[in-house]
């Protein structure tokens, strides 16, 4: 089990105590947080959840996240997965999480999940990662955070050069 | 020109200390080659048959002296002393090793320069116009609006891991120098009819093994909602666009099965979800951006120059320079210069260390210290004084740099093909000079006129084959290397896909063939026609003749 | 007939393996007549992802000068760029590099396609 890293703070991350567990589809419900397939929270996430369990939901790269457009407040976890290094659909599900869809909850990269992407991942607004790579959350920090500057505005709330040109750095 | 400032530059170090930390990664082993691979491909380092190949981003296509020289510097001290001039407007080198490459992106940055985004599935290298701000015939500067994507574009975090790459060219002018309706996204400045400045939107064109011409998708995008526009696009694209085979990645394949319609659908739907206050540039910064490539200060001088008019009665070379090579310029009393990498039996592209040292100097003396990089593989000084021009046109000859054959028969776009290339099936660079050799001779060639024959060495089309007058494809037949030529493409503003001529040739064939294909436009031509328009007139029949009438 | 060939990871450089170690000239390469030394010999490179990348085996032919590989492709690794007889490994000439200027047996590479239908 790859474990987990969390943002803690602006440039800074922990291991964290993963509370979830990631339950497939045809097996048996254990005992508290739970993540689950789209299909499967679809049909049983409502009883899981008036039960007052914390309840996730795993969307795979080709599962539009506008589906859980009227979950999102119930839910304490929407995990992203990368199947594959290069699939990067998971960048605009989670922009949309954030920016779109108002979510506030932790959005966590799960899959092909390198330090390489922490960038990218953290401007999109992941705030957790299970990294494949066997990082380190020092490690990922270094990554993600290793440009002083970025040239858009993303879900990270980061000011744009053009906007450090306009008010001086 | 674009000037760099700190955030710039301080981005560019950050870049490439990254950089040099992943290969350091990779050498020790911590990262796979299957991980580290796109890592590379994203700072433009492929490993090709006899080295690795570092592509330098060339931001559309405008260096300075100073750049162009570290340039020259690099290819002496890591590479074999020359660099390849590619169609994306780009310069790479063919000899690199990984463990040189992170001292050589310091190098680069050292002088605003960086190879980001020059490979991998993300937003590569924006081309322009290689005559901007220097033509009479545009309506607005599009390196402006290239400049605000170069940075828009630059590690963008939601689009660095699209289905494919994906190329975007912007013009401003009715004649188009970029190929943009063969690009993923080609925009065209319009000027609506209350004078309005927009943007013409062409999406999903492309070459590679299915060509395309991009069909238009919006009229008239108002300019300051680019950015936006170009994000809507984008997210249907990444989301939507298919990852399961790589040939069908192409967002050319994703407009081609939903329709333009139905895509710019999408996209308007997209767009008008986006809060497009977040996205697009504010005034100020498009100011900023724009006052970089205010004219230079042009001396005023008389539209016709005494120095020039003469050189041309008393030297015929000069003459025929400046026929083929010399273009109108905005300013009174100034040209634009083409300067030629296609001399006969050189490598199309190619220039020496050397080379572009005399170029780095013509700038700087005469020049307002401004290069351009055509997608046609040869280099522009937009800004020269008609009087000029004869020392100029000296110092070109002098370094092989003066051949006046541009749009002639023998200024050929040739990608690397098999001799460098991992993905080639057969060679493009002995075709081409095997083809400017046999029409080397100028007389001959000025007088067959614009022909554009261009040549890939694979499907992958990097050699534009779809869309030259002439195109010609290597393919790799029972381990022998056969060409197929196709008739009549166009990469210009009549942009159009070449057809298929007939059964592929052996090598020893095609220059022979091209000749016989020039003898029947001869022929046929009515007056004023170019080969293309003999060819869209007359049809395949003549052609096909006389390059198969002895097999049949 | 075959050699097994690889780029270098550090330089990119194309290499032939000979008596368990990596040369640069197709001259020093062996050259196995037995399927089974071939295998065992590329399965060995598989195994050392960082000296070296995408290890095949190609087809070699005796020709009249001396042996050459079967394809042009491979041809053009062993020698260089055929545009600059100055560069690459043909520069330095010799009777290596004659021969495999007069070979001209054409056929794919089939470590190369298989290489390549692997991806």
């Amino acid at each position: 089990m790859p474990k987990l890293i969390k943002l803690t703070g602006p440039r800074a991350a922990a291991w964290a105590n993963d509370r979830f567990t990631v339950v497939a589809d045809d097996q048996a419900l254990p005992a508290g947080g739970v993540i689950l397939s789209l299909a499967r929270f679809q049909a049983e996430g409502d009883a899981l959840l008036s039960e007052g369990r914390e309840v996730g939901v795993v969307l795979q790269s080709d599962e539009a996240v506008e589906a859980l457009a009227y979950d999102l407040p119930r839910l304490a976890v929407v995990a992203l997965a990368f199947p594959k290094f290069r699939d990067g659909r998971a960048f605009t599900s989670a922009r949309l999480l954030r920016e779109r869809l108002g979510y506030g909850g932790e959005i966590r990269a799960v899959g092909d999940v390198l330090q390489e992407q922490a960038q990218f991942m953290v401007r999109c607004g992941f705030d957790a990662f299970e990294p494949a790579d066997g990082s380190t959350p020092e490690a990922w920090v270094r990554a993600a955070f290793r440009f002083r500057h970025v040239y858009q505005r993303s879900a990270d709330g980061r000011r744009p050069a053009f906007e450090e040109r306009a008010h001086g750095v | 020109m674009y000037q760099y400032d700190a955030i710039d530059r301080e981005f560019l170090t950050d870049r490439a200390n990254e950089f040099r930390h992943q290969v350091a990664r990779r050498l020790s082993g911590e990262l796979t080659e299957d991980q580290f691979k796109p890592l590379r491909l994203m700072n433009g380092l492929y490993l090709q048959l006899h080295a690795y190949m570092l592509r330098v981003a060339i931001p559309y296509g405008t260096l300075n002296p100073r750049q162009l020289r570290r340039l020259a510097w690099i290819a002496r001290t890591y590479d074999k002393g020359y660099g390849h001039f590619t169609t994306r407007t780009n310069l790479q080198f063919h000899w690199i090793k990984l463990k040189d490459a992170p001292d050589i992106l310091d190098a680069l940055a050292e002088v605003d320069l960086h190879a980001i985004q020059t490979s991998g599935n993300c937003i590569r290298n924006t081309t322009a116009d290689p005559r901007a701000g220097a033509t009479a015939e545009e309506i607005d500067d599009p390196r402006v609006w290239a400049e605000a994507i170069r940075q828009w574009s630059t590690l963008h975090p939601e689009f660095s891991f699209l289905p494919r790459k994906f190329k975007i060219a912007i013009t401003a002018a009715a004649k188009d120098r970029t190929a943009a309706k063969l690009h993923d996204i080609g925009l065209m400045l319009r000027r609506s009819r209350d004078g309005a400045l927009g943007f013409e939107v062409i999406v999903g064109g492309g070459m590679g093994r299915t060509p395309h011409v991009g069909p238009t998708i919006k009229e008239h995008l108002p300019v300051g909602r680019l950015l936006s526009y170009l994000e809507a696009v984008l997210r249907v694209y990444n989301r939507h666009g298919r990852r399961d085979n790589i040939y069908k990645a192409r967002i050319k394949i994703l407009v081609a099965a939903l329709g333009a319609e139905e895509f710019g659908r999408q996209v308007e739907e997209e767009w008008a979800k986006i809060d497009a206050a977040q996205v697009d540039l504010p005034d100020v910064e498009l100011a900023r951006i724009r006052g970089f490539f205010a004219p230079p200060a042009f001396d005023v001088l008389p539209r016709v120059s005494a120095a020039f008019e003469e050189a041309k009665s008393k030297d015929a070379d000069f003459a025929r320079f400046a026929r083929n090579n010399v273009q109108p310029h905005k300013q009174a009393g100034y040209a634009i210069v083409d300067v030629s990498l296609k001399r006969p039996g050189d490598t199309p592209g190619d220039a020496t260390a050397e080379q572009m040292e005399v170029v780095a100097d013509l700038a700087e003396r005469y020049g307002f210290g401004d290069i351009r990089i055509t997608h046609e593989q040869n280099l522009v000084l937009p800004h020269i004084r008609l009087d000029d021009l004869p020392v100029v046109h000296a110092a070109l000859q002098a370094a092989g740099l003066a051949t006046a054959n541009i749009n002639l028969v023998s200024d050929i776009i040739a990608c690397p093909g098999l001799d460098y290339c991992a993905l080639a099936n057969a060679r493009a660079i002995p075709i081409a000079q095997s083809i400017a050799e046999r029409f080397a001779e100028p007389d001959r060639a000025e007088a067959v006129g614009e022909l554009k024959i261009k040549i890939s060495g694979c499907i992958n089309a990097c050699g534009h084959h779809h869309v030259g007058h002439i195109g010609i494809l290597g393919v790799d037949k029972k381990g022998e290397e056969f060409y197929q030529l196709t008739l009549g493409g166009s990469g210009a503003e009549d942009a159009e896909v070449g057809k298929m001529l007939g059964p592929a040739l052996p090598a020893g064939r095609v220059a022979e063939a091209v000749d016989q294909l020039v003898e029947v436009y001869l022929r046929e031509r009515q007056e004023g026609e170019r080969f293309l328009d003999t060819f869209r007139r007359a049809g395949v029949a003549p052609f096909k003749e006389a390059v198969y009438a002895e097999a049949d | 007939m075959k050699a097994l060939t690889a780029n270098r990871l550090i330089d990119g450089e194309v290499v032939f393996w000979s008596q368990g170690r990596w040369v640069e000239h197709f001259g020093d390469a062996e050259l196995f007549d037995a399927e089974a030394p071939a295998e065992a010999a590329a399965t060995g490179a598989k195994a050392q992802p960082n000296v070296v990348i995408d290890p095949y085996l190609i087809d070699i032919e005796q020709g009249e000068a001396g042996p050459a590989p079967i394809s042009y492709r491979e041809r053009l690794r062993a020698l260089g760029p055929s545009n600059t007889p100055q560069h690459g490994k043909q520069a330095e000439g010799g009777a290596e590099v004659a021969a495999i200027l007069a070979a001209h047996g054409a056929a794919r590479s089939s470590g190369r396609v298989n290489l390549i239908k692997r991806k």
